[in-house]
Order: C-alpha cells, then sequence, then structure tokens
C-alpha cells in the first residue's frame, strides 16, 4: 500500500470509520464548504470601508493619498517619487500604462520587474477596510514581482474596490473571477521583521514603502 | 445553614490558624460549620502527577464525608478547582456518580467567593495595613477568583498596593515545585522581586501552597521583614 | 531533529543561568504578552471567534480525510502534485528525489517547522544541494547551526551582538552594531540567494480544501520570493494543517497575528494555487505539496486530538512562565512550550519526552490565550497519566504517591501520622519556624526554605477546642 492508503487508512481507523472515505463523506465536505460559513465579525469589520481602509493603512505604515481622478495618478506618483528623493523611473502593471505618465516625468515601463527596478507601480483588485490590506491577483498582466522586487510599492485604490473584511474580498473574487489566481497577495504595509531582539525594522526583504493613491 | 468546612491538607498540616480564620468568619456570619474529621486530601496532588485512580478514590471519599451539607467551603482555588471543576468535566464525566460530584460541585465554593457572592458578609475594619496581593492560578482561571479576596481586603481597612503580575504564577504547581526546583525557585523569585516592588510589607493569598512557597523565597532571601498571609486571617483579625 | 527533552531538567538549570538568554527572554515577553492583550482588546467579539475557530478545526480534523481528498483533487487540478509522506524519512526521499530530478544547486527556505522536524536541511545538503534559510530568524540560526527556540520568532534567544558575530564571519565585513544595518546586510546577501534558486521551499500555514491551495503568512515577504521567483516550489505540511474554505482562513487569520506577536494582521498573506498559468510571467513551473503524517494520526479521533486544532501561533509558549524563564532550547525538540510539551510525546514517544509533560505549574495561562481553546494542561495531565501508567517517572515519585495514597485514604493513619509530622518538622525547624534542609525534598529546599508547621494539626486543635465546649473561636 503506498503512503497514501497507509495515511488515509490510519486516519479512518483512528476516526472508527470503516473502508475508503466513500461518496456520501465527500459530499458531506463539499457541502460543508459550499456553505462557506463566517464566524462572527469584529464591529472593526463592519464600518464604512474606506474611512476603516484609511485609519488601518496608517497602522500598518502605508502612506496614502487621496487622488481626484485616475488621470491624476502619474502627477501624484511623481510627487511622492520626487519629496522621497525617489527615482523617477518604474516599472508597472499593463492597465495603467496608457495613463499619461511621461507628462509627469516618470519613466515606465511594462514589463516585468527585476532586481534592478526601484520602483514598482500596480492597482489592485481590491482593498479591505477592516486591516488595510491590498489584495493583488496574479495574470499575464498582473505579475506579483511588481509588488515585491522594488523598494518602493505604488499602488492606485480605487475607492469603490475596498471592501469591508476578507470574507467579502473572497466574495467578491469568487462573482468575478470564479477561482483563485496562481498567486493571491494580500499586502499590509512594507516588508518588516522583528527578528533581531523584537526591533522592528522596515524592509526586510520586499518594499520599504507601501503608498497607496486612492482614486474615486 | 449547614456549611462543611475543607479546610485543606496543607492547612491543617502547616497553618491550622487559616482553617481557624475560616471556620471563625462563618460562624461570625451565622453559619453551622462543621468538620468532617475523616478529611484528609481532595486528590489534587495524584491527579496532577497522573494518578488518575487514586485522585477518584480521594474524590469519591471527599463527597461522602460532604454529602450532608447545604455547602462546602474551603479556603484554597486550588482544592475547589479540583471539586468544582474537574470532577465535573474530567474525572466523573460519564460515570454512575456523575450527578453526585455535579450537586457537590454546585454548592462547594472557595472561601472568598461564599463570603462574598452567598452570605454578602460585611466586615468591620479590622486592620490598616498595605497590602498585596497574589493571585493563584487555579482560583484566578479555573474559578474566576478576582474580585472577591479584594473587596474582602478592603472591607477590612487593608489598602491594597497592586504589584507587577500579580496573575503570574509563583511556581509552585504542587509537586512541580519540588521535581523541578530551580524552575520553580525562580519563578518564587520573580514573584520576590514584584512584591518588593510593590512596597507592601504584607503579602496576601488564597492558597497555602502558594504562600508557603513565596515565603520560603523571602525567607530564604533573607526578608524577614514581609509578612505572608492567607487573607481569612487577615480579615478575620487573626493575622499574628 | 535528533530529540534531547530527557535532559529538560539539566539543560533548563543551565538557561537559567545564562544571562545573554535571560535578558533576551525578558524583552520578549513584554512585547509578546503585552502586544497580544492590546490587540484582543479591540476585538469585543474575541471569544465567538475564538469557538467558532476552534469548531471549524475539530470539524476538520474529525473528517480529516474527505478534506485532505478534497483537497489533492482540488490542488492537482491546477496542476499541482501531490505527495504523501508517513515518516520524516519518505519526506526527505521524496523532497531530494525532486531535487535531483530537476538538477537543483541552491534551494531557499521560507520557515517550516515541519522542516525541522523531519531535519529537511540536512537530507538535501547531503544530497549536495545548497539551501538557504531565508527567514531573518533562521538564517540567523542557519549561520549559528543552532535549532528554533521558538516557533514564530525563532532566534529570540539571540543577542544583536551574537548576531552581529555570526554575519562578520559569514559575510566578511566590518561588524555592525545597529539592528537596521544588519537586517540591510541580510536583504542584500538574500536576495542574490532569492534571485539564483533553482528551488524554493516553503511550509504552509494551512492549506484550503475548497481550492486546493497552500497559503504562507510572513511579513518579511521572503516566502513570496520563495514561491515566486524559483522553477520548482515545494510546500513541506502537515496533514492536519487543511481548512475547508477561504472564510476559514479569514477567521483564523484573525486571531493567528493577534495572538503571535499582538499585529492586526501580517504583511503578507499568500495564498499560492498551481503553477504558472498561460501567459504568466512569474511564478514556478512546477509545484509539490509534501503532505506529512510522522505522528499526526495517531491523534486523530483519540482523547488528545484537540492538539490537531493548533495553528501554531506561539501564544502559549510566550505566556508560560516555564518558557519565559528557561526559553526554547530547554525542551529538546522542535515544539517548546505547553504545545511542545503534548506534541514531542507525541511526535518522538513518550519515552524520550522526560520531563515535558511535568514542565508545567498548570497555571492555566496557556489554555486563556491559545486562539483555537486547546485545553492545554489537561492534554500535559493525560501524558503524565500515560507515564505514570507505564511507570515512567522515577521510582522515588512512584512510591512516593503510592505512599501518599495509602495514608489520604486511611484517615486514622493520616490522623496519626499527620500530628507526627507535625511535630517532627516543627522540632526540625527549630527557633526559627522555618525549615533550611528536608531530605528528600531538596527540590524545594535548594532555593526556598520550609514555612515550618506550628506542632499541631488543625484537626487536633479542633478536637481539642470542641471538647472544651463552645464555639470555636
Amino acid at each position: 500500500m503506498s503512503a497514501r492508503e497507509n495515511i488515509l487508512q490510519r486516519i479512518r481507523a483512528q476516526s472508527g470509520r470503516q473502508g475508503e472515505t466513500n461518496d456520501a463523506e465527500r459530499a458531506a465536505a463539499r457541502e460543508h464548504i459550499a456553505k462557506h460559513a463566517r464566524s462572527p465579525l469584529p464591529s472593526i469589520a463592519q464600518g464604512d470601508p474606506v474611512t476603516g481602509f484609511i485609519a488601518e493603512c496608517a497602522r500598518v505604515k502605508t502612506s496614502v493619498e487621496q487622488v481626484a481622478s485616475l488621470q491624476a495618478v502619474p502627477q501624484a506618483a511623481a510627487r511622492y517619487l520626487s519629496e522621497n528623493a525617489l527615482q523617477m523611473h518604474a516599472v508597472g502593471w499593463s492597465a495603467l500604462a496608457s495613463l499619461d505618465w511621461q507628462g509627469a516625468g516618470i519613466d515606465f515601463e511594462d514589463r516585468l520587474a527585476n532586481k534592478d527596478d526601484l520602483v514598482g507601480i500596480t492597482d489592485c483588485f481590491c482593498a479591505i477596510g477592516e486591516t488595510g490590506t491590498l489584495l493583488l491577483l496574479s495574470s499575464p498582466t498582473t505579475p506579483k514581482l511588481h509588488a515585491l522586487l522594488p523598494e518602493t510599492h505604488i499602488c492606485v485604490v480605487s475607492r469603490a474596490r475596498i471592501v469591508t473584511c476578507m470574507e467579502d474580498a473572497f466574495g467578491l473574487l469568487r462573482k468575478e473571477r470564479g477561482e483563485l489566481p496562481r498567486a493571491t497577495f494580500f499586502v499590509s504595509g512594507p516588508s518588516r521583521t522583528a527578528d533581531i531582539e523584537q526591533t522592528i525594522v522596515i524592509g526586510a526583504h520586499g518594499p520599504y514603502r507601501v503608498h497607496v493613491l486612492l482614486v474615486p | 445553614m449547614k456549611v462543611g468546612l475543607f479546610v485543606t491538607c496543607l492547612v491543617d498540616l502547616v497553618r491550622p490558624n487559616i482553617g481557624f480564620a475560616a471556620l471563625k468568619l462563618l460562624e461570625d456570619a451565622g453559619c453551622t460549620v462543621v468538620f468532617p474529621e475523616s478529611q484528609t486530601c481532595c486528590g489534587q496532588p495524584g491527579y496532577n502527577s497522573g494518578a488518575r485512580e487514586i485522585s477518584k478514590v480521594l474524590a469519591r471519599k471527599v463527597l461522602s464525608e460532604f454529602r450532608h451539607c447545604d455547602y462546602v467551603v474551603a479556603p484554597s482555588g486550588s482544592c475547589s478547582g479540583q471539586m468544582k471543576v474537574h470532577t465535573v468535566e474530567d474525572l466523573f464525566k460519564g460515570e454512575p456518580d456523575e450527578a453526585e460530584f455535579v450537586a457537590l460541585a454546585a454548592k462547594w465554593y472557595e472561601l472568598s467567593d461564599f463570603l462574598v457572592n452567598v452570605l454578602k458578609i460585611e466586615l468591620l475594619p479590622s486592620t490598616h495595613s498595605s497590602v498585596t496581593y497574589h493571585d493563584s492560578c487555579s482560583g484566578l482561571r479555573e474559578l474566576n477568583i478576582k474580585a472577591q479576596p479584594r473587596i474582602l481586603l478592603s472591607a477590612a481597612g487593608a489598602t491594597i498596593n497592586e504589584m507587577v503580575d500579580c496573575e503570574k504564577c509563583c511556581g509552585f504547581g504542587g509537586t512541580f515545585s519540588i521535581k523541578l526546583g530551580d524552575i520553580s525557585t525562580r519563578m518564587a523569585e520573580n514573584k520576590c522581586v514584584n512584591i518588593a516592588a510593590s512596597e507592601a510589607k504584607v503579602l496576601v493569598g488564597g492558597d497555602l501552597g502558594c504562600l508557603l512557597n513565596i515565603e520560603g523565597r523571602l525567607r530564604r532571601n533573607g526578608d524577614n521583614i514581609t509578612k505572608v498571609y492567607h487573607f481569612a486571617e487577615v480579615i478575620a483579625g487573626m493575622a499574628h | 531533529m535528533q530529540v534531547k527533552s530527557m535532559h529538560f531538567k539539566a539543560t533548563s538549570s543551565m538557561k537559567l543561568n545564562d544571562a545573554v538568554l535571560q535578558s533576551a527572554m525578558k524583552k520578549a515577553k513584554g512585547k509578546f504578552v503585552d502586544g497580544r492583550a492590546a490587540a484582543v482588546a479591540e476585538i469585543e467579539v474575541w471569544e465567538d471567534i475564538r469557538a467558532h475557530a476552534a469548531a471549524l478545526r475539530d470539524r476538520v480534523i474529525a473528517n480529516l480525510d474527505a478534506y485532505l481528498l478534497e483537497f489533492e483533487a482540488n490542488a492537482t487540478k491546477r496542476g499541482a502534485v501531490v505527495h504523501w509522506a508517513e515518516s520524516a524519512t519518505e519526506a526527505n526521499d521524496i523532497i531530494v528525489k525532486i531535487a535531483r530530478d530537476n538538477a537543483v544547486k541552491l534551494a531557499t527556505k521560507s520557515k517550516s517547522m515541519v522542516s525541522e522536524e523531519i531535519s529537511l536541511n540536512d537530507a538535501l545538503e547531503a544530497a549536495g544541494v545548497e539551501v538557504v534559510e531565508t527567514d531573518l530568524g533562521e538564517y540567523i540560526l542557519q549561520l549559528a547551526k543552532e535549532p528554533p527556540s521558538h516557533i514564530v520568532a525563532p532566534a529570540v534567544h539571540k543577542s544583536k551582538e551574537q548576531v552581529a558575530e555570526l554575519f562578520v564571519n559569514a559575510h566578511h565585513k566590518p561588524r555592525l552594531t545597529d539592528i537596521p544595518a544588519m537586517t540591510l546586510e541580510a536583504r542584500e546577501v538574500l536576495r542574490n540567494k532569492f534571485l539564483s534558486a533553482d528551488m524554493g521551499i516553503s511550509g504552509a500555514n494551512f492549506i484550503i480544501a475548497e481550492t486546493g491551495t497552500t497559503l504562507t503568512v510572513t511579513n518579511e515577504g521572503n516566502a513570496d520570493m520563495v514561491t515566486t521567483i524559483p522553477r520548482v516550489h515545494v510546500v513541506v505540511t502537515g496533514i492536519e494543517k487543511v481548512i475547508p474554505t477561504l472564510e476559514d482562513f479569514a477567521t483564523l487569520i484573525r486571531l493567528l497575528p493577534r495572538s503571535a506577536i499582538g499585529q492586526t494582521i501580517s504583511n503578507y498573506l499568500t495564498l499560492t494555487t498551481g503553477v504558472k498559468g498561460q501567459g504568466d510571467l512569474d511564478g514556478p513551473e512546477q509545484m509539490h505539496i509534501v503532505l506529512i503524517d510522522a505522528g499526526r494520526t495517531k491523534l486523530v479521533g483519540r482523547d488528545m486530538k484537540e492538539m490537531l486544532r493548533c495553528i501554531r501561533c506561539g501564544a502559549c509558549m510566550n505566556h508560560c512562565p516555564v518558557y519565559q524563564n528557561v526559553g526554547g532550547h530547554a525542551y529538546g525538540w522542535v515544539y517548546p512550550g505547553p504545545m511542545g510539551s503534548v506534541l514531542t510525546p507525541t511526535y518522538v514517544g513518550i519515552e524520550n519526552a522526560g520531563d515535558l509533560p511535568n514542565a508545567a505549574t498548570f497555571c492555566g495561562e496557556c489554555q486563556v490565550v491559545c486562539p483555537v481553546k486547546i485545553p492545554l494542561p489537561d492534554l500535559m495531565r493525560k501524558w503524565r497519566e500515560r507515564q505514570f501508567e507505564q511507570k515512567l517517572r522515577p521510582w522515588g515519585e512512584r512510591f512516593a504517591i503510592g505512599l501518599w495514597s495509602a495514608f489520604a485514604t486511611r484517615p486514622t493513619l493520616y490522623a496519626f501520622s499527620t500530628k507526627v509530622a507535625a511535630r517532627v518538622s516543627a522540632w526540625w525547624a527549630g527557633d526559627k519556624r522555618r525549615i533550611t534542609w528536608l531530605p528528600g525534598l531538596d527540590g524545594w529546599t535548594d532555593g526556598r526554605d520550609m514555612p515550618a508547621p506550628t506542632g499541631k494539626t488543625f484537626r487536633e486543635l479542633y478536637a481539642a477546642r470542641r471538647s472544651g465546649g463552645g464555639r470555636l473561636s
């Protein structure tokens, strides 16, 4: 017998069940899954998601700037980069490539991020008010590395796409995408570590800065 | 009201004064107190050493000794936890005498809980000490004994200087204090440091095991000044 | 990992006198304990969420086979290969073979306690694969050639001076004194490793049956590098980590970082489902998921099954007064603290676990803070019962219990012997009214005096007063 059969067999024997896992048992598990049962939600996951998102971003050290329109994003990004003395050169997701980056003075490249890129610009599938979290989904046009390798991650978030809690984000994902992409990536603030003497240091392996440009 | 006093094996052997303080408090409040003289131990040391069957024998013995009482009161959160929680939730769960243990658990009280919540006694100030209180683990976490002894101490006129980590274990843990004496001693030492920092000269608690452990460390450290009392002794005016 | 749990008593005594460790443990205690308390206080329905989480874990464990099969089917659908391993050796063989088949020279690894259980790094290195730990704490310990001493903060026992020393030796650069600079130096070294690794190895905080997803929770982002950049991704995890749905993950993630370090949310939650898709620019070409038993099935359906609920937050050890004073290495295997004192005997055998089930005062803090309500003291007590039944405790201890039982069940004998004991010990104590040494009880008297009995038992005094008539006070 294979390890698989042995393990499954042992589980069943210990649980006092005979034979192999039967169809009824499999169906019962699937039925339970289909209910997508939720636990009670804390009040922080129930208020206005946009207000919550802004407050929680501050807690996880994601900076947030409200921007009048999507078209104004390049100017706002340029201002952020120059105020922080960062390079005016970015690698970004395709969906954002058509904005007027050049007009804002940013050299925007639509390609996969590599180790030399210092600024990555993405949007997100949605964001979560409860925890100040960005949800990024991987796809051919939305690779994960943009939000991981560069030292600065700028993320465009639409106010209309901020949900209250993670459960609602999963609900939206099921409704709009049907299934999970290869990488479902929740980002809450810049990379950090506290592994030396429990002292928090920002920028362990991923970005040092996460900046949200909040558009209508 | 007939109240059975379960005095605990440690009080019987080491500090009878605590037993008499409990007796005085109960009798002053009008209870008819009985002390079944065949009582020995609640069985907890065996239970926590893995000797389950022996602990059941002793729990049944306690049951037979106190069956006839309206209430049973013990000046210990630890023994009370054994009789109120562990007999019902573990030792006799699903056994023929489960119902009897459920009934015993319902009428069994830790002393401060009984004085505050059943007798609702009013004390006259009998002391003006500044004390610090150590919350013993079983009473605190199994029986929710937290406010009761403080209410009684305040009523008796004591001021409570809370120490840091008053809810942290003192390291007694029954046989743990002997089996892993070095760790137990360090935990007692941490407690002594916190007691000193509270600047109270009197340590009060509700379980003699913890009190012996802490006092033992205080004395070994050369501290012969800090007094160590059970709350019953303090509020009965018998702390001497 | 080699088991050293039988030396707990001796090792812990040594750790109590290790100044660096003691200072590190004091610093950690404040952060973990106060941080958790503040984070939990914000959630007014904490107890309801805990109850929901415990129930959802129980449901999976009670139907573990069905949920594992569901997970396997869904992961396979997305191009992952699911492997099953009954033992550490089987798991290592599977992973070494994957490495060989893919001509892997360098593997980056994000923190996995399961991989510590099976000593995966040793197996891969023996097969000629360079393995680099990328969680900063694990990286430090890899340099120090030490096992983790905590399941969430593996290098909690190390001081920054010790880390600086390790970095000087490994990186051949000037000695650093401040923590951000050390972190930056490690970032630079590890960045190159991330980019050149052929294989990424990660653990999984949970695996989700509904979607065939494995997931990691980190603050550093190292798991993201490990699961995204190399062409082969290997997930090594225990069979008990399965949860039914994405919603269940949402529930558990409200509990996990708050319980672990008082964070509302960890920085990176990464759900990985299958391999690089058509047209994807990043992601691995192969994904292998190794589901490990190695003792877990022994808990299923039995009296310690609640232990399988564990979500590895570390709150039990953070709050344990024993752990706080001796640190994790004293426990002698992968999992320290209360959860370790239950798991170690299960996984390596009670005969090898020595004092672990006894390394607790049963103060109950662990049970109070456990986000999935595992009755840890009760489970440790069950191990003590096994030790007692199998006569695994020292002769003296068993004799003492036998003696105590013989006296405590015989009231007349008990009354007489305590009467004698009260007198003898009062005499032994002398004028100072305390005993400084007591044969057989030196575990106590080595560090503490024993306040002496006053000379007569309560029982005697009570009888005397009653025969005197009237009220007793």
